[in-house]
């Protein structure tokens, strides 16, 4: 009999103990969550606060399921501290928990940016949680029809698609040149721009909020030009940062993210770390990095959990990469997106149909894929990543790539992909 | 984008990339959405003839081995064949069926814009059709033959008149195999007929059907067609021009004349060197008016008016998308129905004039050669008036244009080989019989993406003649080799082999002679003749060293000219293979067992360099059989 | 369990196979009337042309299953009796995150109703749709060999 304990109850954390309990019929298997839900699809409440998904529908796991599976889930119960020497789990109640392994798999928090005053103001939210957009849901119907969205990355559009969505009329304030620019070039970002501005979402750009207005309500924002915008609603989607405080605290080697081996295992033996709060190589850079992404939480979870029931599992790092669609454009991004400048060594291939919205993108290394941006067209962009992961040389199908017909009959046998489909 | 292979010519690559850039798309793009092809079209084993099906064979022997009517695997395809013959025949029967109306309307003074051009040909002619000639006006005598030709595309039984041509010995081998054509629209029909369910059901005979309906064009539509041409519009004589999409100007008026039929085409070359519309050009900011064509209207224009190609039938809408043209004129066959919403990113104006062929998105001015010169003076009026239009930040006309020499037709060879007073066929026959020349081959036909578009002809005939094969050329074949620089006498001296080259000094001609259109073929056909009754090299045609190819196939049409020559004695090679491998016997009895007929057979080979080798041992085992004395130069 | 095989060399791309898979997913299962449904059935079965020869392409129902761990709305799950990877459409969201990880590209967009469409090897009927309709017997539907070790 062992004691498993899991901090954090979403992608990550569930993979983990199913996980430990696929390998581990017996053993104590306790979740620690700060939040009060059983868990939830996180990546939905965006969808959830549009109105396309009801509350039934985002729940990931009921809790019939902890039951069945004898996993004891301990909800608003903040994990405080961890005792490496001692294997023991403080809480913020001072209760304490002991732990033959133990997951950290804590996830992120949403930045909110310091030198904007304002932001505690009531009506200036995150979008992270569950409670986020029921707290947004249940404002709505009292405030006036405006909102403005902090950040044009992935949280910030897709909070502005919501509240469209939900009839109000949202400005996206957006720093840079572009949206997304954490994952996508300037042409697909601004194939997404036109998107979201055709249906009448508008976006100003290269400007920043700084200030937020109104007493103790938010009354509006005040841009750095000066510029003032009236809004009785602002969602900060500026980021977010892995919630490492735990992981610092019992020190472990932290970068952005805790530190993990190809084991998944933090720089102290019998602590692991998985999801959004987990740093791992990334391979399409050749570096560590944090992928927070639900696909890339859900595998180190569940090849962190085998490990921690000592079945070595290897895990072979991720792939940046994001799937989003606004009105009908759906666009997927893999790996290295743009070529900097100081990368002579990079090759370009891409094709842009601007009359029927398609623009794919490759980005080769030596021969090998290492980024992709697919927008319009995103059937082959799994065969792009297998490429991608399996650091295949393609030089030969250089020509072949991005033609419409290019499918993986292409690429059999070269990729690691084990499932027969041909005799 | 991506560095597809898919043709040698820089221009087509240049405006391919272009139209890429722009989101135009073109055949290529088409193309490759259509692939995989189906396997059964391709193998030319589904039928779709009537309502028990459609059906189709399992080529691989395990499923269905008959349609629901009882077809096997060699009806269907057979059938299909014959089907295929019949529609492209119909087509240069119809093509001459308007040719010989132009005539009568010519003659009897209700197209005022056109008259007879050659009346020595006439006579000619007219002779050949057993008419009283001597002392008749001219245009009597026009219409007569007019009236007497429109009896022949009625007519029930007999021979067609101008299988007359053929020597005695290949006369004897249609009237004995019975493939002697009996009219010109009676074989198409029955074709058709015989096609229908349960109707022929031997693959043997549908075939021989097949050959008797195409004898029906080359020795009936076709050969009509052309002299008729001739005879209105003037027999061609050799001329400079030049070729490819660098032949449009971006200081003039740009017209195309697109399609077939020589009638509307040679009326607008006329009104295009009218002073009253070159001042208009002049008035609208154009330096002048600049006709150039596509496909075999094109090579019509051409061949009597030295009217520049401004490409083959894959660069119609790469033409348009050069945002130059300022007007396309349509008639029909091989006009792309994607033209007029090319024309639509640009200023370009699409005029479609045949009651035959609607496009929609076109301008529809229907054409009467009654009115032939005031429409063709209008349609240019138009072009005019819509060049202001042209933006010309979206111009972009690729460079390239080579020069050619065309014109060609079989009375000139004589007039070529022998001079104005003893023009002959002897020294053609001669420098076969004594190896210079090894012998002759007709090059002809399509372009078509599934090749390197336009590569496999020019590799082909780089190659024969090399091997001192002299090559005869039509349509886009033509204008593939065109490009290349391959029709102009310097091109022997860069590419011929020695013997060919040395006739070529001698005579002062392209060691390649273009024809002119596809309908032209017939030309070939009677230069063929014209060798035999020389003598010295053959009885009838099957025994002449000549063959045919057809690398670039695509239409119809190409079918009905590759069985016109099989049934004339030829072998024919096609690049692309004809649908019809899902029938073993089939395939079986075109490649082989037809030869015992005809002396001609049909043969597969989509690689240049090999499709050279099975022409030069088809032309060696001719020589052979001939005793004619080895190469000069091997 | 059963799953698809292809013999690519006896596929002749006529695409059967694809018309049969429409149909067999379509409300009215007539050619005619399929094709004006507005919930248009699209195959999940695509054939494609590679180095000369044609091959079919349709979900594996993979033992590795990436489409399920990258499911964020939990719409793909993992049949355990059949081994069938099932999709929840009222679940699903449409956002294409299967369609991100499969390395068989066997998942095709419908983009117009947002929903991914795979194969479901016709779980309602005896036999997929497209075994029973190719003409050439390329597509076999067996017993998966034992892995190879």
């Amino acid at each position: 009999m062992k004691q498993f304990v899991i901090i954090g109850n979403s992608a990550a954390g569930i993979a983990a103990a199913e996980s430990i309990r696929q390998n581990d019929k017996s053993s104590k298997i306790t979740i620690i969550s700060d939040e009060g839900y059983a868990a939830y699809c996180r990546c939905l409440i965006s969808y959830y606060l549009a109105g396309e998904v009801s509350e039934e529908n985002v729940v990931y796991r009921p809790e019939s399921f902890y039951k069945e599976n004898n996993i004891e889930l301990l909800l608003n119960k903040k994990a405080l501290s961890v005792d490496a020497d001692k294997n023991r789990v403080t809480l913020a109640d001072k209760s304490q928990i002991g732990y033959d392994a133990l997951l950290i798999a804590t996830g992120a928090s949403p930045k909110f940016p310091q030198g904007i005053k304002g932001l505690k103001n009531k009506g200036v939210f995150g979008l992270r949680s569950l409670k986020d957009a029921k707290d947004i849901s249940g404002l709505l119907p009292t405030v006036s029809d405006s909102a403005c969205v902090l950040g044009g990355g992935l949280v910030g559009l897709k909070a502005g698609y919501a509240l469209n969505k939900r009839g109000l009329k949202v400005k996206v304030i957006v720093k840079s040149s572009q949206v997304l620019s954490q994952m996508l070039d300037a042409c697909a970002a601004g194939l997404i721009q036109s998107k979201l501005e055709e249906n009448g979402i508008e976006i100003v750009m290269g400007a920043d909020a700084a200030q937020i207005l109104g007493d103790n309500q938010v009354k509006g924002i005040k841009l750095d030009s000066g510029k003032e915008i009236a809004c009785s609603l602002v969602i900060v989607g500026k980021g977010v940062s892995p919630n490492i405080d735990i992981g610092k605290e019992a020190k472990l080697k932290c970068a952005e993210g805790i530190l993990t081996d190809n084991h998944l295992q933090s720089s102290v033996s019998g602590i692991y770390a998985a999801g959004d709060v987990c740093e791992n190589i990334d391979v399409s850079i050749g570096k560590t990095a944090v992928n927070a992404l639900w696909p890339v939480a859900v595998e180190q979870g569940r090849i962190a959990g085998a490990n921690m029931t000592g079945k070595a599992c290897l895990y072979d790092g991720s792939v940046g990469m994001n799937s989003i669609e606004f009105f009908g454009l759906p666009v997927i991004s893999l790996g290295v997106y743009e070529i900097k400048n100081d990368a002579a060594s990079l090759e370009k291939l891409e094709m842009f149909d601007e009359k029927r919205g398609i623009y794919k993108k490759l980005i080769l290394k030596e021969g090998v894929i290492i980024g992709a941006i697919m927008a319009g067209d995103i059937r082959n962009s799994g065969l792009f990543l297998s490429l991608i992961r399996g650091k295949v040389n393609v030089a030969v199908l250089k020509d072949k790539l991005l033609l419409e017909n290019f499918s993986y009959p292409h690429i059999a046998g070269m990729t690691k992909e084990k499932e027969q489909m041909y005799v | 984008m991506s560095k597809r292979i898919f043709t040698g010519d820089l221009a087509t690559k240049e405006m391919r990339a272009i139209a890429e850039d722009s989101s135009i798309q073109t055949i290529w793009d088409r193309k490759l959405k259509q692939e995989p092809h189906c396997g059964f079209g391709t193998l030319g084993i589904c039928c779709k003839n009537c309502n028990l099906g459609p059906c189709r064979i399992d080529p691989f022997g395990e499923g269905a081995q008959c349609g629901v009517c009882g077809a096997d695997a060699d009806v269907i395809a057979a059938r299909n064949l014959l089907r295929h013959i019949a529609a492209g025949s119909a087509c240069h029967n119809d093509h001459g069926r308007e040719i010989i109306k132009t005539l009568l309307l010519a003659s009897t003074g209700k197209a005022p814009g056109y008259k007879i051009n050659d009346a020595v040909k006439l006579e000619r002619f007219a002779k050949e059709y057993g008419l009283e000639t001597s002392g008749k006006d001219v245009n009597k005598l026009a219409e007569e033959l007019a009236e007497r030709l429109f009896k022949e595309y009625g007519q029930q039984s007999g021979e067609l008149m101008l299988t007359n041509r053929a020597p005695k010995k290949q006369i004897d081998i249609w009237r004995v195999n019975n493939l002697m054509p009996r009219g010109i629209d009676r074989e198409v029909t029955e074709a058709l007929a015989r096609t229908n369910i349960g109707v022929d059901n031997d693959y043997r005979s549908i075939m021989m059907q097949g050959m008797r309906t195409a004898l029906s064009d080359g020795w009936g539509g076709s050969m009509i067609a052309t002299d008729l041409s001739d005879i209105l519009f003037g027999s061609p004589e050799p001329l400079r021009a030049k070729a490819n999409l660098g032949v449009l100007k971006d200081d003039q008026v740009n017209i195309i004349v697109h399609g077939h039929v020589p009638i509307l085409s040679d009326a607008i070359a006329t009104a295009s060197v009218d002073p009253a519309l070159i001042q208009l050009a002049k008035d609208k900011g154009a330096s002048g008016i600049n006709l150039a064509g596509i496909c075999c209207t094109a090579l019509e224009v051409l061949s009597r008016k030295g009217v520049s190609v401004a490409g083959n039938f894959l660069q119609q809408e790469l033409a348009l998308i050069t945002g130059a043209v300022d007007l396309m004129i349509v008639d029909l066959q091989c006009v792309m129905p994607s033209l007029p919403s090319i024309a639509s990113c640009f200023h370009t104006k699409v005029v479609s004039t045949n009651p035959r062929a609607h496009f929609p998105g076109s301008v529809y001015i229907e054409f009467h050669e009654e009115k032939g010169m005031e429409i063709a003076r209008n349609i240019i009026t138009m072009a005019i008036e819509n060049f202001p239009k042209r933006d010309k930040s979206r111009v972009h006309i690729p460079k390239e244009s080579r020069d050619l020499v065309g014109g060609f037709t079989t009375e000139y060879i004589f007039k070529m080989l022998g001079g104005n007073y003893r023009s002959t066929f002897s020294p053609l026959n001669e420098a076969i019989i004594s190896g210079r020349i090894r012998g002759v081959a007709g090059v002809v036909g399509c372009d078509n993406p599934k090749l390197k578009s336009g590569e496999t002809h020019i590799t082909l005939v780089k190659e024969l003649i090399r091997k001192d094969v002299l090559v005869v050329q039509t349509g886009c074949a033509a204008t593939a080799c065109a490009k290349e620089g391959l029709l102009v006498p310097e091109a022997a001296f860069k590419y011929a082999g020695k013997g060919l080259q040395e006739i070529c000094a001698a005579v002062g001609c392209p060691p390649v002679l273009h024809l002119g259109p596809c309908v032209d073929n017939s030309r070939i056909l009677t230069a063929c003749c014209e060798m035999v009754k020389e003598g010295g090299i053959g009885k009838s045609l099957d025994e002449l060293p000549v063959a045919g190819a057809a690398p670039e196939w695509m239409s119809e049409k190409a079918i009905a000219i590759g069985w016109y020559f099989v049934a004339s004695g030829a072998m024919v090679v096609f690049g692309n293979p004809y649908p019809l491998h899902g029938s073993h016997n089939l395939t079986k009895f075109v490649t082989e067992e037809v030869e015992s007929v005809t002396g001609g057979k049909w043969a597969f080979e989509p690689d240049p360099i090999q499709m050279a080798k099975i022409i030069i041992e088809h032309i060696d085992k001719k020589r052979q059989a001939l005793k004619l004395k080895p190469m000069m130069y091997p | 369990m059963k799953n698809l095989y292809y013999v690519f060399k006896k596929c002749v791309g006529c695409k059967t196979c694809e018309l049969s898979c429409a149909l067999a997913h379509s409300q009215s299962g007539e050619l005619s009337e399929a094709l004006k449904e507005i919930k248009l059935s699209l195959p999940r079965t695509t054939v494609f042309a590679a180095t000369g020869e044609n091959y079919p392409v349709s979900c594996r129902h993979c033992k590795e299953q990436k489409c399920v761990s990258a499911c964020m709305a939990k719409a793909l799950t993992r049949d355990a009796a059949t081994g069938m990877v099932l999709h929840d459409e009222n679940r699903c969201v449409g956002c294409w995150m299967c369609v991100m990880v499969c390395p068989y590209a066997a998942i095709r967009p419908n983009r117009k109703i947002k929903l991914p469409l795979r194969c479901d090897r016709c779980k309602d009927k005896d036999q997929p749709a497209c075994v029973k309709a190719c003409p050439t017997r390329a597509i076999l539907w067996e017993e998966e060999p034992e892995p190879k070790k």
